[in-house]
C-alpha cells in the first residue's frame, strides 16, 4: 500500500496554514494514483487511489472551518464520489481475493467479476467527471483560499 | 456515520490548539461505541467503530508532531483497531452476499428439478459456497476474539488517559514535549 508522505507540521503555526499545505500534499497524493487505476489485474492501484481519497476527505474534513463554504462543500463532494466509485470497483476485487482459495464457487466469482466491470465503468465516469470540474484545480484553490485568510 | 462537528476551531489559532480538540473528540467518539462493541451481533456498531478508528488515526499521522509522544505510539494501535474491525467488516458483507446467492442457485435448482430437470444444474457449486460460508464464520470469530483481545489490551495500557495527557502536551522546536496548557 502506498504510504502518505510525511508533512512537517509545527504545534504553534496558524491552523489553516497547515491545512492549506496538508491540502495541497494530498491531492498531489491523489492525482498520482489515477494512472492505470482501470487495470483489473493490478488491482492495488485502486487499493492506493482509494487510501488516498480517504487521506484526502479526512483532511478536508479536519480543516473544514478553515476553507470557504461555497467552494468546500461541492469539493467534497467530487472527493466523496470519486471515493463511492473507487470502493465499488475496491469491493468485488476484495471478495474476488478471498475466494481464491476456494473450488466450486465459480458462478459466484463470475458474479463478482460483472460486479467488478460495473465497477469499472462507474469509476472510469467518476475520473472523467473529477477531469472535466477540474477537481484537483478546486482543491488547490481551497489551499489557496484558508492561506489567504490568515494573510500567509 | 457522520462525525461530530468540534467546536471551537479558529483557522488563525494554534494548529496544536485546534488539533488538540478534534483529537479528544475522536478519541471519544471511538471509546464511546463500547461497551456495545462487545457484542458480536452489533455488526452496525461495529462498523460504525472501525471508521471512528480510521478518523483518529488520521488526525494523529497529521499532527502527532504537535504533541507529546504517546500521540505518535497511539498510531500504531489504533491502525490495528481499524484493520481488525475492517476485516469483520469484510465479512459480515460477503456471507449475506455468498448465503444469498446460494440460496438464489437451490432455488433455481428447485425450479429445474420441477421442471422435469433430470440433476440439479446448480449441485457441484453448493460445497464451495457451504465452504466458503464456514470459512467466513470462523475468520470471524477470530478476528472479533482479535478485536476484543486488542480492545483489552489498550485499555490495561492507558490507552485514553495516554493520549489525552499526550495531546495536552505541545512538542517544543528542541524535540522535548512540554504541557502547553492547563
Amino acid at each position: 500500500m502506498a504510504k502518505a508522505a510525511e508533512i512537517a507540521v509545527a504545534a504553534e503555526e496558524p491552523f489553516a496554514v497547515a491545512g492549506a499545505r496538508i491540502v495541497r500534499a494530498r491531492t498531489q497524493e491523489l492525482f498520482e494514483h489515477d494512472d492505470g487505476v482501470l487495470d483489473t489485474v493490478d488491482i492495488e492501484r485502486v487499493h492506493d487511489m482509494r487510501v488516498a481519497t480517504r487521506r484526502l476527505r479526512a483532511v478536508l474534513e479536519v480543516f473544514a472551518p478553515c476553507f470557504p463554504k461555497q467552494a468546500y462543500k461541492p469539493a467534497l463532494r467530487d472527493v466523496k464520489a470519486l471515493a463511492d466509485a473507487l470502493g465499488e470497483r475496491r469491493d468485488p476485487d476484495v471478495h474476488l481475493e478471498a475466494m481464491r482459495a476456494f473450488g466450486g464457487v465459480e458462478p459466484l466469482v463470475e458474479r463478482l467479476r460483472e460486479r467488478q466491470a460495473a465497477g469499472n465503468v462507474a469509476l472510469a465516469a467518476a475520473l472523467e467527471a473529477a477531469e472535466a470540474s477540474d477537481l484537483r484545480g478546486r482543491l488547490l484553490a481551497l489551499a489557496d483560499a484558508a492561506e489567504e485568510r490568515v494573510g500567509a | 456515520m457522520k462525525a461530530g462537528k468540534v467546536r471551537g476551531l479558529d483557522p488563525t489559532g494554534p494548529l496544536g490548539d485546534n488539533a488538540e480538540r478534534i483529537v479528544l473528540a475522536r478519541l471519544d467518539e471511538l471509546c464511546g461505541f463500547m461497551p456495545r462493541a462487545e457484542d458480536p451481533a452489533e455488526t452496525a456498531a461495529l462498523h460504525d467503530m472501525r471508521i471512528a478508528a480510521k478518523r483518529l488515526r488520521y488526525i494523529l499521522e497529521i499532527t502527532h508532531p504537535c504533541f507529546g509522544p504517546y500521540a505518535e505510539a497511539a498510531i500504531g494501535p489504533v491502525k490495528q483497531l481499524q484493520e481488525v474491525l475492517g476485516d469483520v467488516h469484510d465479512c459480515d458483507e460477503q456471507l449475506p452476499e455468498v448465503r444469498a446467492f446460494l440460496d438464489e442457485l437451490v432455488t433455481a435448482d428447485a425450479a429445474a428439478l420441477a421442471c422435469g430437470a433430470a440433476a440439479l444444474p446448480h449441485r457441484e457449486a453448493y460445497e464451495g459456497l457451504v465452504a466458503l460460508t464456514a470459512d467466513l464464520l470462523a475468520r470471524r470469530e477470530l478476528r472479533f476474539a482479535e478485536f476484543l483481545e486488542l480492545w483489552r489490551d489498550l485499555e490495561r495500557k492507558g490507552f485514553r488517559p495516554r493520549l489525552e495527557y499526550a495531546v495536552a502536551e505541545r512538542s517544543g522546536a528542541n524535540g522535548r514535549a512540554t504541557i502547553g496548557r492547563p
